[in-house]
């Protein structure tokens, strides 16, 4: 489906993507240049739903592949088409497809577009100078390159999860893929990085993306303390991430389940935290004196700012302690994200109407940009753009086109 | 060296400790000529950030710098002067990026927003990060990481046990999401100046990029339908079992076993225990109503072998259980050793530095840091002198001011 408005230019407005990509990853590539102008077709099949749009609550309660409210956000901008790839037919229609396409993307393991007949070096037969992106979890080579994971445990293998939890305790899961969406966004970034190169010279090529590899560089920092101290620490809690400052955390406020973050990090911030409290007795210890002295106490430190903390409204304080220049906000929970001043002003989340004619909330254009204003739409309904894919672009005549769909290749 | 892909784009980074310099980073890491200005003095903050060998603060020993800054070139400039400002608009009128992550009354007070820097050079895409955003209540708040992560929900809904502090990661996990989108946008923006007439400015705010695409997308359609909501619970996956993080010999290790044959997978590699047979064990969601039940006697098992077994046995037998790696464990994995993501690179002050690669790979045109990140002030010379055409004696009197 085709980014196009003349009055609204957005940048990557002529370029085509076939995204092969399933469950989150995958789809959230084909969004992040979909918002951006591309015409993106997600390439499914009703012979093998992706998981994704089977995911639970549904709109107005009534379960199926199109109405999955926690489906959609991820998705839209993705068009669809369905190609039962099982079929040599469908194969076939897959590479005229790609043939008209600059790009293509997919996150199944390594092998599987090629034992599809679709690998790298057969589309690029079909289309040259196709720029192919393969997301695998750990690569496309080495020892590691079969792993198994899902998105939530693939943070295990880049060393982030072993740094996440309570501090002095063991590693706490994080409950969802924390990758998967980092991934997708980086991966449209990996496909313009190499469109751009294609451009200048002529040349497409098949970027190695490994997701294990590309969210180990949140680990960066911790990383350079084993290269430079030969250190290795566990669960950092809501300290600073590299000790430098204090207090730093969250802090439970009037409420239920109610919670503010403090970050302090120099000793003007620490002076305008002191002056919000009141300047209190205990702030005042040489123990909190300067930024290494607070740290060195920081238990201490926060078991004073935690009793002080606890009896005001989160939003109230705050805005509070932002007066005095201290790093303050809310701690958010989901509830929050509709109603929050600040997600609120910025229109961070958006109701749409499914072209099965359900509305439904979910993110818009997540980076404002002063010109290209991103036209999200939601969906997609799956096989929403056959009809334009397979009639308008392929050429295919109207008896054809039927049989196609009769025979469950177009399915 | 293959020539790289971002080879003639010029990117001026007018950025401190961590989200705008990972944007920059990922510029440089694939060609860019990415030029790094830093106030005089001080430079980034992020060079008094450790950590720093023997936990010894150097300014130019901080292995965060190091692993933000590498590939860059690096000139020091006094921004609120107005010599210093006309010498950065000299550098940002043949620039094609600018990328900021200042706090937006600062941006002002240099004037130096979107509109004063876009009058120099219409094709200039500029990017703004930080916490909050540009615009809305909190846009001039003061904010690090740890609020924007928080302000997202992120830790509240995934992240922690119930009744309990919601967590961040450890990391900087706001702002390398914020850095994320920002390149992946930029980009865009950059490759469509033909197609939109010129340059843009993008505004990016971490808290919203990560509240959107993360929580929001598997969240926000279902509360805004149905007004329930979910929190954090301490476990993996609530409504499915076993999918959680264990501990075991030497260490921990994720235990997942959720369809059928991983189920039966890992009941081989446990020996066919008896228990596992039970009617109360027999799926996912039924294991997970008895997970009080089930998760010790794993763990029992699982204390009894390292992670390293667990992890070939239960990868050999379909489950897709893995070891937690320590950062110690992850930086020493033969697979990225033979993959090269691990590489070494010679600093003047710190000497021969392991440091990870490019975050994908460009077979073409391959990427990733090279050269170590500039001292401060490094290339002053080159790039006042060299690219800007500044007379040595004119370049001596911006020192002697104190402007560089």
């Amino acid at each position: 489906m085709a980014n196009n408005d003349n009055t609204n230019p957005l940048p990557l407005q002529g370029l085509r993507v076939a995204n092969f990509g399933w469950v989150w990853a995958g789809p959230v590539v084909g969004q992040t240049l979909s918002f951006l102008g591309a015409e993106v077709y997600k390439v499914e099949s009703r012979a093998r739903i992706d998981i994704n749009r089977n995911l639970p609550p549904f709109a107005e309660g009534e379960p199926g592949p199109d109405r999955s409210l926690q489906n959609h956000a991820g998705w839209a901008g993705n068009g669809s088409i369905t190609l039962n790839l099982k079929l040599d037919a469908a194969k076939e229609l897959a590479k005229d497809l790609v043939a008209q396409c600059d790009v293509v993307v997919e996150n199944f393991g390594p092998g599987a577009m090629d034992a599809l007949g679709l690998g790298y070096d057969v589309l690029s037969q079909v289309k040259p100078d196709i720029v192919m992106l393969s997301m695998p979890t750990a690569g496309l080579s080495g020892p590691l390159k079969d792993v198994r994971t899902y998105g939530m445990s693939l943070t295990s293998l880049a060393g982030l999860d072993s740094i996440t939890g309570y501090v002095g305790g063991d590693p706490i899961p994080v409950e969802n893929a924390f990758s998967d969406p980092y991934n997708g966004i980086m991966g449209a970034f990996a496909v313009l990085v190499a469109v751009t190169y294609r451009d200048r010279t002529g040349r497409g090529q098949h970027i190695d993306y490994s997701q294990q590899e590309a969210i180990m560089q949140l680990t960066g920092p911790a990383f350079m303390d084993y290269a430079i101290n030969g250190r290795t620490e566990g669960p950092k809690g809501n300290r600073h991430p590299v000790a430098a400052g204090a207090p730093h955390g969250v802090f439970p406020c009037a409420g239920d389940d109610r919670w503010i973050s403090i970050a302090v990090t120099n000793d003007e911030e620490w002076q305008g935290l002191v002056a919000a409290i009141d300047e209190p007795d205990w702030a005042a210890s040489d123990d909190f004196a300067a930024a290494a002295d607070r740290l060195q106490h920081v238990d201490t430190l926060h078991e004073q700012l935690a009793a002080w903390v606890a009896q005001f409204d989160d939003r109230e304080l705050a805005a509070r302690l932002q007066e005095h220049g201290v790093a303050a906000a809310p701690v958010s929970d989901v509830s929050d994200l509709l109603s929050d001043p600040q997600f609120k002003a910025r229109g961070t989340f958006i109701e749409v109407t499914h072209p099965l004619g359900f509305k439904e909330t979910i993110y818009g254009a997540y980076v404002k940009n002063s010109v290209s204003k991103p036209v999200v739409r939601p969906g997609p309904q799956i096989g929403q753009d056959n009809d334009h894919v397979f009639r308008e672009l392929l050429g295919i005549d109207e008896a054809r086109y039927r049989k196609l769909i009769d025979d469950e290749v177009i399915y | 060296m293959a020539e790289r892909a971002l080879e003639g784009l010029r990117v001026v980074e007018l950025s401190q400790l961590v989200s705008g310099p990972y944007c920059g980073k990922l510029f440089a890491d694939f060609g860019a000529d990415v030029i790094k200005v830093e106030p005089p003095q001080t430079g980034d903050r992020a060079r008094h950030w450790g950590p720093f060998p023997n936990d010894e603060p150097h300014p130019e020993k901080s292995g965060l710098f190091f692993f933000l800054n590498t590939n860059k070139r690096g000139v020091t400039l006094d921004i609120a002067t107005d010599q210093g400002r006309e010498t950065l608009l000299e550098l940002l009128r043949d620039a094609d990026l600018l990328i900021e992550n200042n706090r937006a009354q600062t941006m002002r007070d240099w004037r130096l927003t979107y509109d004063d820097v876009s009058a120099y050079n219409p094709d200039l895409v500029m990017i703004s990060i930080t916490p909050f955003g540009q615009t809305g209540p909190y846009s001039d708040w003061n904010g690090y990481d740890l609020n924007a992560y928080h302000l997202s929900a992120t830790g509240h809904r995934y992240c922690g046990r119930p009744g309990e502090a919601p967590l961040e990661h450890g990391a900087f996990s706001a702002d390398f999401y914020g850095a994320n989108a920002a390149a992946a946008w930029g980009m865009a923006a950059l490759y469509g100046r033909g197609v939109v007439g010129g340059g843009q400015h993008l505004d990016v705010s971490c808290a919203e990029v990560i509240a959107a695409v993360f929580v929001g997308a598997q969240n926000i359609g279902g509360y805004a339908a149905n007004n329930v909501f979910e929190r954090r619970t301490g476990v993996g996956m609530p409504l499915g079992a076993p999918a959680t993080i264990l501990p075991c010999k030497d260490g921990h290790v994720w235990m997942l076993a959720l369809e059928p044959g991983q189920w039966n997978g890992l009941a081989g590699v446990m020996g066919n225990p008896d228990w596992m047979q039970l009617e109360m064990f027999q799926d996912m969601f039924v294991r997970a109503q008895n997970a009080d039940a089930m998760y010790p006697l794993i763990q029992q098992w699982t204390m009894e072998h390292t992670k390293a077994d667990i992890m070939e046995w239960c990868q050999a037998a379909g489950c897709p259980s893995t070891a937690i790696y320590t950062v110690a464990e992850a930086a020493e994995q033969p697979h990225l050793r033979e993959r090269g993501y691990i590489v070494d690179i010679e600093h003047p002050l710190l000497g021969k530095m392991r440091n990870i690669g490019a975050p994908f790979r460009l077979p073409a045109c391959p990427g990733g840091p090279a050269s170590p990140p500039p001292l401060l002030g490094q290339h002053n010379d080159e790039v006042y002198g060299g690219l800007l055409g500044k007379s040595d004696g004119e370049v001596a009197g911006l020192r002697a001011a104190g402007v560089i």
